[in-house]
């Protein structure tokens, strides 16, 4: 009954979606009003059959109602009911229920927003094009990845989700945050097609769309830097970011999106950059299909496998139809598209922007090259290779040193051109602070010359951030930190911090692994640690050994390894002492031997881990902020007139 | 005025370079064979597990491709020797730098090439930007905007 009804949803979002597109085909041949007006109930009948799907859906899943194929195969009766819900996304089905949840959500927000100007023919193309999408997934759900299959015969209890889908609650947070991201740039999309289409490619819709780029590029951010927190706090490594094929995937679209943000206020300052901001846009929405292909179809070794399934050629052949309809409008309007104006000297702001664009999309390529290139080499002459985190170290090392520097260079420079004496002036404040940190880092023992320059630079980062908002402030007191410039601002104060956390947890962790009895004492990095007790546990079906830790002066801790009866090799649940100087993460190695009391712990410290999340935080607020209205005529910008 | 900018930046300077400097005096080259056999676990991918080097995963092979290198640095083998040894023994997909040779090199170059030629249009786009500002403003131009300041 509960499956009939997910069905019926899923049913009820495809006629939507196919209702909705139809019309707005006919409102856009026939130009009649009542055809425009009657997307509102086709939108809505769309998004309301999704919402009855998932809830069907999680229905199933809190009433353990095994005689869903779905619930069975992924839901226990012992889960907790955090994780029931969340196993919504836990694999591919449910997951993709989400992701036409989250597209619905956008369309009918569109829809609702843009009420009063649903005959303008931008807005209808644009909808258009998103409800096309909505067909896309709905057809999906309809069809080969059915979430709501059921069973003959139900069995008395599911196999559950994979262990290390279950034992954080970041698992409930990661992926929405993830897919409000992916899925909000399906918004900006619409509406570059739509200006290519129509041919108002003036500034205009850039505008209308400023808010929705953002909140998709926010939700983004955030989602990935979940997804390095949860990987932190679960996996038992002690790292964050391994370059694994589906993190790049997720980053691909994050820095075409970051790209396109900074450009295109190139494009409503000057008039100029037009084509390029239109590609940016349509290749991150074409990324983020291209990074679900490649964590829906299996074709790509990685970690985040547990949802892999046959759904790769009709993703492949989405993401092709986007490239192809890309090339082809741009290439159609390609005459309209060339924009007045030039930039008349690179040491500019605009200059800047350049700059940054060619770092962000280099970087891009870099992490696109590398995560295919096995494949590539595969098809080629059938060599197995891997191309692996050094590789990725040491490409983007330089680029990142480069994009560090633009950061803080940007913000000193004047529109159009400026003079090496004005740069010279406004850069020593930032450059002093730079040099300091450098200074300050050194004393504190950090030592090679990358960490310590990409230190410093987030010292500068920082002081020509701080310099713009103080400048702006002595105007508009704490509305300077809202709006583009300001909210920009805050986030980059963020993206330091994370850099400073980034640098100085790869570079200077230190790391020992100990065979300790209880009451002995091991040491890294100036931390002792005391082994306190073992206990052995079961936990309904699965075995739980944990031991007590004591860290000198942080308190105990109790990292734990799990033996899960239906899932092979036991399961480590790290423990962390936090701090803001350092990190003392504590794992267990093994199960100890029966009868001992003897426990392998690996003990890592690295320094300013916690910087990463706390930059993530102020990246967040400073997108909030962006989002606020800010001031026009900021100080910044009567400076840069007068200068 | 203009001394002191000079001044201060002088010391900014110095401050960053020295800080520099110390830095990279500090860091030394692995000089013991613990700290070597570390550098080459880092770079030896676990051959059942995604994406985790043999230093963080908890999986017997692991551990055993651990001691295996900590044998080989021992016996005075080379990084590239101990690299081949552990490409035959578990596929050459164990190794998480990709080689320098044949095809797999394109993975270093292209991004350099890519890199440099981007740069190079940039500088291109910026001449003929230069140059397009250059033509705008004819003789016929000035005459007029002169007329016109003449005017108010």
């Amino acid at each position: 009954m509960t499956a009939f009804l997910g069905t019926v949803g899923v049913g009820i979002g495809l006629v939507g979606a196919i209702g909705g597109a139809v019309t707005l085909v006919m409102a856009l041949s026939f130009r009649r009003r009542e055809h425009h007006l009657r997307v509102f109930w086709w939108v809505g009948a769309m998004t309301a059959g999704c919402v009855l799907a998932v809830l069907a859906m999680e229905i199933g899943l809190l009433r353990d109602d095994f005689s869903m194929q779905y619930v069975a195969a992924n839901s226990t009766r012992a889960t907790p009911w955090l994780y029931k819900v969340a196993t919504l996304w836990g694999a591919l089905e449910g997951s993709l229920l989400l992701w036409a949840l989250v597209l619905s959500g956008y369309v009918a927000a569109v829809t609702a927003s843009f009420r009063r100007r649903i005959e303008d023919r931008l807005v209808a193309w644009a909808l258009l094009t998103m409800l096309a999408v909505c067909v896309f997934f709905f057809g999906l759900l309809a069809g080969p990845a059915d979430p709501f299959g059921t069973l003959l015969v139900a069995p008395p209890d599911g196999d559950g989700l994979n262990p290390l889908l279950r034992n954080h609650p970041l698992m409930a947070i990661h992926p929405v945050m993830l897919y409000l991201g992916y899925v909000g740039f399906t918004v900006p999309f619409g509406f570059a097609v739509a200006a290519l289409i129509t041919g108002r490619l003036g500034e205009g819709w850039l505008v209308t769309t400023r808010v929705w780029t953002l909140i998709a590029w926010g939700s983004l951010t955030v989602g990935i830097l979940l997804g390095a927190w949860w990987s932190y706090e679960v996996l038992g490594w002690g790292g964050y970011w391994a370059w694994d094929p589906v993190e790049n995937a997720s980053l691909l679209p994050w820095l075409t999106g970051t790209a396109f943000l900074h450009s295109v206020i190139v494009q409503e300052r000057r008039g100029m950059l037009r084509v390029w901001n239109l590609s940016l846009l349509l290749a991150t929405f074409a990324l983020t299909i291209f990074g679900t292909f490649l964590t829906r179809s299996g074709v790509i070794d990685s970690v985040h496998e547990f949802s892999a399934s046959s759904l790769g050629p009709l993703l492949l052949g989405l993401f092709a139809a986007i490239l192809v309809l890309s090339v082809a409008l741009v290439g159609w309007r390609g005459d309209q598209l060339r924009s007045p104006g030039s930039i008349d000297s690179p040491v500019s702001r605009e200059g800047a922007f350049l700059a940054n664009n060619l770092l962000f999309t280099l970087f891009a390529f870099v992490i696109l090259l590398g995560t295919v290139f096995p494949l590539i080499v595969e098809a080629i002459n059938n060599d197995q290779l891997a191309v692996g985190r050094p590789y990725f170290d040491r490409m983007l090392l330089p680029l990142g040193v480069a994009l560090l520097l633009v950061m803080g260079v940007a913000p000193l420079l004047t529109w159009r051109s400026t003079s090496g004496q004005l740069l010279g002036t406004r850069a020593l404040g930032p450059a002093a602070l730079g040099a300091l940190t450098m200074a300050a880092a050194v004393w504190l023992g950090a030592e090679g010359l990358g960490p310590v320059l990409g230190i410093g630079l987030g010292g500068f980062v920082i002081g020509s951030a701080v310099r713009h908002l103080a400048l702006t402030a002595r105007r508009q007191g704490w509305r300077a930190a809202t709006g583009r410039s300001g909210g920009g601002m805050v986030a980059h104060i963020g993206v330091s911090l994370l850099a400073f956390g980034f640098i100085a947890s790869t570079s200077f962790s230190e790391e020992g692994e100990f065979q300790l009895r209880p009451g002995e004492v091991g040491s890294v990095a100036g931390h002792q640690i005391r082994f306190v007790q073992l206990t052995d546990e079961m936990d309904g079906p699965n075995r739980v050994v944990r031991a007590q830790i004591e860290v000198e002066g942080r308190g105990f801790y109790a990292p734990a390894i799990t033996q899960y009866p239906t899932f092979g090799r036991p399961i480590a649940t790290p423990s962390v002492a936090t701090s803001l100087v350092d990190d003392v993460y504590l794992s267990l190695v093994a199960i100890p031997e029966e009868n001992s009391d003897v426990v392998v712990v690996r003990v890592l410290v690295e320094p300013l881990v916690g910087w990463i999340w706390v930059g993530g935080f102020v990246i967040a607020a400073g997108t909030v902020l962006a989002i606020l209205p800010g001031r026009r005529n900021s100080h910044s910008e009567m400076e840069d007139i007068f200068a | 005025m203009k001394i002191r900018l000079w001044l201060s930046w002088l010391c900014v300077v110095t401050v960053a370079l020295g800080s520099l400097l110390v830095a990279a005096i500090a860091e030394d080259p692995p000089a013991t064979e613990a700290e070597r056999a570390y550098e080459i676990k880092a770079t030896i991918l676990c051959p059942i597990c995604d994406g985790q080097n043999v230093l963080e995963s908890n999986a017997p092979v692991a551990a055993a491709i651990r001691a295996q290198v900590d044998e080989l640095v021992e016996q005075g083998r080379s990084d590239e020797e101990i690299r081949a040894w552990m490409a035959r023994q578990y596929g050459a997909d164990v190794n998480a730098i990709p080689p320098r040779t044949g095809v797999a090199s394109l993975v270093w170059m292209v991004p350099v090439f890519v890199a440099v030629v981007s740069v190079g249009a940039l500088v291109f786009a910026f001449v003929r930007w230069r140059a397009g500002r250059e033509l705008e403003v004819s003789e016929e131009d000035l005459r007029i905007a002169r007329a016109l300041r003449e005017k108010n």
